[in-house]
């Protein structure tokens, strides 16, 4: 059947050749084309000019402090002179570029993390007329503009180059996740856009920092300074031994890592560390080896991918260690909306409550207020949205767009935020600006607990045991 | 020897999941012939429905199978009543039919999971149901775990008897030995092919609504149990439903035990078997 199909296909084929080869073009068809190809050039030519060729990284040697030093700069095409007003002139808005995840597996992330931070903020930045920039003597709003990277860190740094180099974005906001600041950093120092990031930890990026003067980190991290609080917290109480899941990736290996060095510092032996694929799906095993180690302290260093299965098979098997730490998941809404009451004494990392002052209960009102609780994130959004009110602030007080003197600015001043008193140390946010480190959940409120200057609550511990119906 | 027993059942409690998934996929590529890409958003489906019922309006899981599995059955089997029944009459070959379907569920899968998008977003989804502990000989495990496992192996095993005992259970096989001698004989095949793509889709959502019982969900977990239920079905025999079902617990017990000595290495364990089956019995475990 299909032979015979075959057959017919190819004998018509044959004949529509012979039909074309001899056919010939009457004047009509001749016209017809005529005027397409005419209408075509019309089109063309309304088309917008070509834009200039992008800004070019050229190496110049120029001597710093008696030394030659080769230095990247980045030269800007002259351009052709014309009668209509430059870009400066009608600057009427301030272009921010964003490669995010809003696909793929740190969407999850992503989409409760920093977009609630700069979509509120935003907002709430352009109803009052935008950001005031002194040398246009004006305020611009703020427009944005965000690609998807499908969680793909490859993509991003594509993405990133494009905003720079083709959009030619006024500025840069950061990608989502560790890895992600780590391969985004380098790109935007050598461009010379300043990128206050977001979401992900820096402890492999913090040594290079100095040498990343564009570059300013605002999220706390395992050694800034969360495991270390952890540590002391854990060895006032008593505990002598830990068990560590982590995942297989930057953020896991960073925060096992620093565990492997603050833990012992306080006599705490570790009897077991696991490390966890991303795509794992029963981690029962890894539960049950915990178990068998009888350790007081349990730390699930992963996403909330892992966290929440490890949740769940603690639960299952009854594994109640004294202390139960994982994160980041544990600092998010959808965790208390998946388990309940269960979790309590479940500790993660955090910044704020909003018993902490009438500053952070004015900030939780207005993010989480009327909206979903899944997407409450106690440990990063006022971390994200201080780091937004320096950026801003830093233009003001530059009043100008230049980078190089925002960078300066975000370098030596200080800033009146959310968290109070707020500034940079050598590229991170200062560890005092920081207004917790470690969470507890506690009768459905997730406290700070530690460091104790700072906390809401007392540390409950041992943790209370799992449900058992 | 509880160790032993600890990993036997842990595996058994996972192969049961990769059973029932692998069986939907060996229906509706062992006899319809598609080798549907988008498997897994079915699965999405049923884990991301159950969630909304549960959480929403507190249906308790295990009825929400009731719910889901006829739900998918008629997608399913309207979509290839629709989209596959027309490019099956647009095809020259069975060949042909086989790429173009392929392509057609690649472009399900992003269709299906952006509309997830747009419905729950992309957060990870869970809730807590029968999270306690049972003692089997020494060793625990979730409840929830066993009840998945029971109605893992009590659809599995109907729906072969469906398959061994009923005159549609006849058809079906039939028309996955050999399409154009069952529909000389006076099998309606496109409705046979429909209803093979349904089973898939209600299989599917079945195990998606029990994977949500003991795991997270969310709008993109679909495509990593679609790579899994392609190892099974290949390790179990293309199309043979008995194999799927054997070749999910086999799966099940080599990640479990592989999980115990080094998780990392679940996931390698598993392309490892594929590649030893490729060489060493391409068709299968009970394939022809």
């Amino acid at each position: 059947m299909s032979e015979n199909g075959s057959t017919e296909l190819a004998e018509s084929e044959n004949k529509k050749e012979e039909r074309m080869s001899t056919k010939h073009l009457t004047r009509r068809e001749f016209i017809r084309g005529a005027a397409l190809t005419g209408a075509g050039l019309v089109v063309a030519a309304c088309a917008p000019a070509p834009t200039p060729p992008p800004p070019q990284v050229v190496k110049e040697t120029v001597v710093v402090a008696g030394t030659p030093q080769i230095v990247e700069k980045i030269i800007t095409p002259t351009p052709v002179p014309t009668a209509v007003p430059t870009k400066a002139a009608v600057k009427d808005k301030i272009v921010v570029g964003m490669s995010r995840p809003l696909s793929g597996p740190l969407a999850q992330i992503g989409d409760s993390a920093f977009k609630p931070i700069y979509e509120t903020w935003v907002k709430e930045v352009n109803d009052a007329g935008g950001i005031q920039v002194k040398e246009l003597n004006k305020k611009l709003p703020i427009e944005l503009k965000v690609y998807d990277d499908k969680s793909d860190v490859g993509t991003m740094t594509r993405l990133t180059e494009k905003l720079i180099v083709e959009d030619k974005v006024d500025f840069l906001w950061p990608g989502c996740g560790t890895s992600f600041i780590f391969a985004q950093a380098p790109i935007a120092n050598k461009y010379g856009y300043v990128l206050v990031t977001a979401e992900g930890g820096a402890t492999s990026i913090k040594d290079m920092l100095p040498s990343l003067p564009y570059v300013f980190v605002t999220l706390s991290f395992s050694d800034w300074y969360q495991l270390p609080v952890f540590a002391d917290l854990m060895a006032e109480k008593g505990a002598k031994t830990a068990f560590i899941a982590y995942i297989a990736d930057l953020h896991g290996i960073e925060y096992s890592g620093v565990a492997g060095i603050e833990f012992p510092k306080k006599g705490i032996n570790i009897l077991g560390v696991k490390s966890l694929p991303p795509d794992i799906k029963d981690l029962s095993p890894v539960i049950k080896e915990a178990k068998a180690s009888n350790a007081d302290i349990f730390c699930c260093f992963a996403y909330p991918d892992q966290i929440m299965p490890a949740t769940g098979t603690s639960m299952e098997l009854g594994y109640n260690p004294k202390a139960w730490l994982g994160g980041p998941g544990v600092n998010f809404g959808f965790y208390a909306t998946t388990f309940g009451p269960a979790i309590e004494g479940v500790m993660g990392f955090t910044t704020f409550s909003a018993k902490q002052s009438a500053t952070a209960k004015a900030l939780a009102d207005k993010l989480y207020t009327g909206k979903p609780r899944e997407l409450q994130d106690w440990w990063g959004h006022p971390l994200y949205w201080a780091g937004l009110e320096m950026w801003k602030q830093a233009i003001e007080k530059a009043g100008t767009l230049n980078q190089e003197k925002i960078r300066d600015v975000l370098t030596k001043e200080h800033f009146n935020t959310v968290l109070g008193d707020t500034w940079f140390v050598n590229g991170l946010l200062a560890k005092e600006s920081h207004t917790g480190e470690i969470g507890q959940w506690q009768k459905d409120q997730f406290e700070v607990v530690g460091p104790k200057n700072k906390a809401t609550a007392a540390l409950v511990y041992p943790k209370p045991a799992w449900p058992t119906k | 020897m509880i160790q032993v027993l600890d990993v036997v059942i842990a595996g058994l409690l996972l192969g049961g999941l990769y059973a029932l998934i692998a069986m939907g996929l060996s229906l509706q590529y062992g006899v319809a012939r598609v080798l549907n890409v988008s498997h897994g958003e079915f699965i999405m489906l049923g884990g991301m429905t159950t969630w909304m019922l549960y959480s929403g309006f507190h249906i308790n899981p295990l009825l929400a199978v009731a719910i889901c599995g006829p739900g998918a059955f008629l997608l399913g089997f309207i979509l290839h009543r629709t989209m596959f029944k027309r490019l099956l009459a647009l095809s020259a070959s069975p060949g042909i039919f086989e790429s173009n379907s392929m392509l057609a569920s690649f472009g399900l899968l992003f269709i299906i999971q952006n509309i997830a998008f747009m419905i729950w977003g992309p957060e990870i989804r869970g809730y807590s149901y029968l999270a306690f502990p049972v003692d089997l000989g020494g060793a625990l495990f979730g409840a929830n775990r066993l009840v998945t496992l029971g109605f893992a192996i009590a659809i599995g095993l109907a729906f072969y008897t469906f398959l061994a005992r009923t005159r549609m259970g006849k058809a079906i096989r039939a028309a996955a030995q050999d399409p154009v001698t069952a529909g000389l004989l006076g099998v309606d095949i496109n409705l046979v092919l429909a209803l093979c793509f349904g089973f898939g889709a209600a299989m599917a959502s079945i195990a998606g609504v029990l994977i949500s019982i003991s795991y997270p969900v969310n709008a993109t977990m679909g495509l990593e149990y679609t790579i899994i239920a392609i190892i099974v079905v290949v390790l179990g025999g293309l199309g043979s439903i008995p194999g799927s079902f054997i070749g999910g617990f086999v799966l099940g017990i080599v990640g479990s035990i592989v999980t115990s000595i080094e998780p990392g290495l679940a996931l390698v364990a598993y392309y490892v078997i594929f590649m030893l089956l490729l060489l060493v019995k391409p068709t299968g475990i009970l394939g022809r």
